[in-house]
């Protein structure tokens, strides 16, 4: 494990597939076949005076039923901005308030095998980030992207929403399904990306030892033979190749100790960006956290300037 | 007047000694098996099932280092939420070569969530109109099961024993007198409702989002959580401790838990939090492998 002194010279060994957009494409269209069949209902246990929440669910790939919360304020004139909140890896998606409490419609998505999604389809935590993963058309995160990107149709779908306002934010696994989602979805405005996952699969179990990418390094111990279709699956998924794609304007905020998602992946994905309008945080003396005490207020001041709440 | 959440219970030994009794009296039953897909050159991996109270049938991951023992150990106790993981994400896999670990999934959580799935948010008002009917009783039983489990193992050195974690960590330490080290980082179960009602964060937002359907229950709900408090179990507490406190003058901070530091009965070091990862991760790793014997940190390679 050879880490360099200056991670921003690190060269990631991600292959971008020459028919990666063809296959996100044909993914997007099975997506698009399949009705929403939205089941929207007011939670009085989770609303408050300044606050309306509702539980959501919708079908998504493979006809898999997905949960989430969705909140917006209570008394709001006119349209609001709209806002998707991706989750993080092992937790659980939050109740979005403190968005809707800003003045956004937020929607906090669990896509499959997160809990109350994970009726259908529950590999676990270990075990979600390999399974399926000898092949692009069978790997957990084929469905787990589909189920993000319809929050963008769960919040076009709302009265309440301004199509022309809609944003998404995450960090860490967060991270990387806020740059799929800017990458997949065109009617995405604005993005933020915290500490991202999912950037640099194959890289960062070189680069780290440490869970979730350890999953990958466990795999391809019990199953060395498989290394080559793991590597050539996960250029598909990575958001390193998907992110040229992105025009929206976005920021990313990395770690220089970041011992989760290493920041020469961060760098490596910043770089691949495709939007002119980006702009990297690269915080030294801190890890996973990216430095989340100061830079919320930056990605507060971002998204408010974009999206104005 | 309402009742703070932070008033002993004249009854609080009596409630965690019957506890601990319904422990006692349940055999623990282990089954360990091998887990091949997390084992490695340098450690096995395992799973293990444990009956707690209820009866309740509880999962861990054992992780036991290549080599000739005893090793020191390290507890992990869970978090607020579903998944336990086999170490810590964000800490390094190597530390598996220098220490047997285990993590515990209590009840609810994934693993040990049949029958009883929990809920995120739910679980932290799951049964609180009720001290014996509060969903954390038998978590905590169970924290303590494991303990017992832990150092059962001839692999581990019985005098140096960690526990790690949040509020679970300083329970099981303070029930468990067999842990020797304690790394706690306060969470929830510290003054409690007086915390939830200046935050709409969850999980204390739980708190508000209970109360404001039920408001009547308030004094209900403080007797429970006072049963829970860190200042009760504080002085029980005979391990080596570092306490990781938030920064500045948060109702975490290190003023805020002076008390309960003071009260623990073992020498207490409390870290100030610098709300870096990367800088109370390091410190906290470099106190464990200092206080634990071990002479070379499991530092992940970011971090050297």
């Amino acid at each position: 494990m050879t880490i360099l002194s200056n991670p921003a010279e690190f060269v990631s060994s991600v292959k971008r597939p020459a028919d990666i957009d063809a296959f996100w494409e044909d993914v997007m269209a099975q997506t698009a076949r399949i009705p929403l069949q939205l089941d929207v209902t007011h939670d009085p246990l989770r609303s408050s005076p300044q606050v309306d929440v509702y539980q959501v669910h919708y079908t998504s790939l493979d006809h898999v039923r997905i949960a989430g919360w969705y909140a917006r304020p209570a008394n709001h004139a006119g349209q609001l901005p709209g806002l998707l909140v991706v989750p993080g890896y092992s937790m659980e998606p939050l109740i979005p308030k403190n968005w809707a409490a800003r003045g956004y419609a937020a929607f906090s998505v669990a896509p499959r095998g997160k809990l109350r999604s994970n009726g259908q389809f529950n590999p676990g935590y270990p075990g979600l980030l390999t399974h399926g993963i000898v092949d692009r058309n069978t790997y957990t995160y084929r469905g787990f992207y589909m189920d993000s990107c319809r929050g963008v149709d769960f919040l076009l779908s709302r009265d309440e929403v301004d199509a022309d306002r809609l944003g998404v934010t995450g960090h860490s696994q967060g991270g990387g399904l806020s740059v799929v989602v800017a990458a997949l979805r065109p009617e995405i405005k604005v993005a933020t990306s915290g500490a991202p996952f999912l950037c640099g699969f194959m890289d960062a179990i070189d680069l780290t030892d440490g869970y979730p990418y350890q999953e990958i390094a466990d795999y391809l111990r019990l199953h060395p033979d498989s290394r080559q279709q793991v590597t050539d699956t996960v250029a598909y998924f990575d958001g390193i190749s998907l992110a040229p794609r992105i025009t929206c304007p976005i920021i990313v905020n990395i770690g220089l100790q970041d011992s989760t998602c290493p920041p020469e992946t961060g760098y490596a994905l910043f770089r691949a960006i495709g939007s002119e309008d980006k702009q990297l945080y690269d915080y030294d003396g801190y890890g996973h956290d990216a430095n989340n005490a100061v830079h919320t207020g930056i990605i507060e001041a971002f998204l408010a300037q974009h999206l104005e709440p | 007047m309402s009742t703070p959440s932070d008033t002993k219970p004249l009854d609080f030994a009596a409630y965690w000694q019957d506890t601990l009794s319904q422990l006692a009296r349940l055999p623990a039953a282990p089954e360990v098996e091998e887990i091949p897909l997390r084992s490695t050159d340098f450690a096995t991996a395992y799973g293990v099932q444990l009956t707690s109270i209820g009866p309740y049938r509880i999962f861990g991951y054992l992780s036991i280092p290549t080599g000739e023992g005893p090793f020191p150990a390290r507890y992990f106790l869970p978090r607020y939420g579903s998944v336990a993981d086999l170490v810590p994400q964000g800490t390094s896999n190597g530390q598996r070569q220098r220490y047997v670990t285990f993590a515990i999934c209590a009840r609810g959580q994934r693993r040990s969530d049949r029958p009883y799935s929990a809920g995120f948010p739910g679980q932290l008002t799951d049964g609180i109109d009720d001290p014996y009917g509060y969903i954390y009783r038998g978590i905590v039983a169970d924290c303590c099961r494991g303990l017992e489990f832990l150092v059962s193992r001839p692999e581990v050195n019985p005098q140096r024993v960690a526990a790690i974690g949040t509020d679970m960590a300083l329970d099981t330490a303070a029930l468990c007198p067999r842990v020797t080290h304690l790394v706690y980082t306060p969470v929830i179960f510290f003054q409690t409702l007086e915390r939830a009602a200046a935050t709409q964060a969850y999980p204390l937002e739980e708190l508000n989002d209970y109360l404001r359907q039920r408001p009547e229950q308030r004094d209900q709900v403080a007797q429970t959580l006072a049963y829970y408090d860190a200042s009760h179990f504080a002085p029980m507490v005979g391990a080596r401790t570092l306490l990781m406190a938030e920064a500045g003058a948060s109702p975490l901070g290190p003023a805020a838990m002076e008390t309960v530091a003071g009260s623990i009965r073992s020498s207490t070091d409390v870290h100030e939090s610098e709300n870096s990862g990367y800088r109370d991760g390091a410190y906290s790793e470099l106190w464990l492998s200092r206080e634990l014997g071990v002479p070379e940190a499991s530092l992940p390679p970011h971090w050297r």
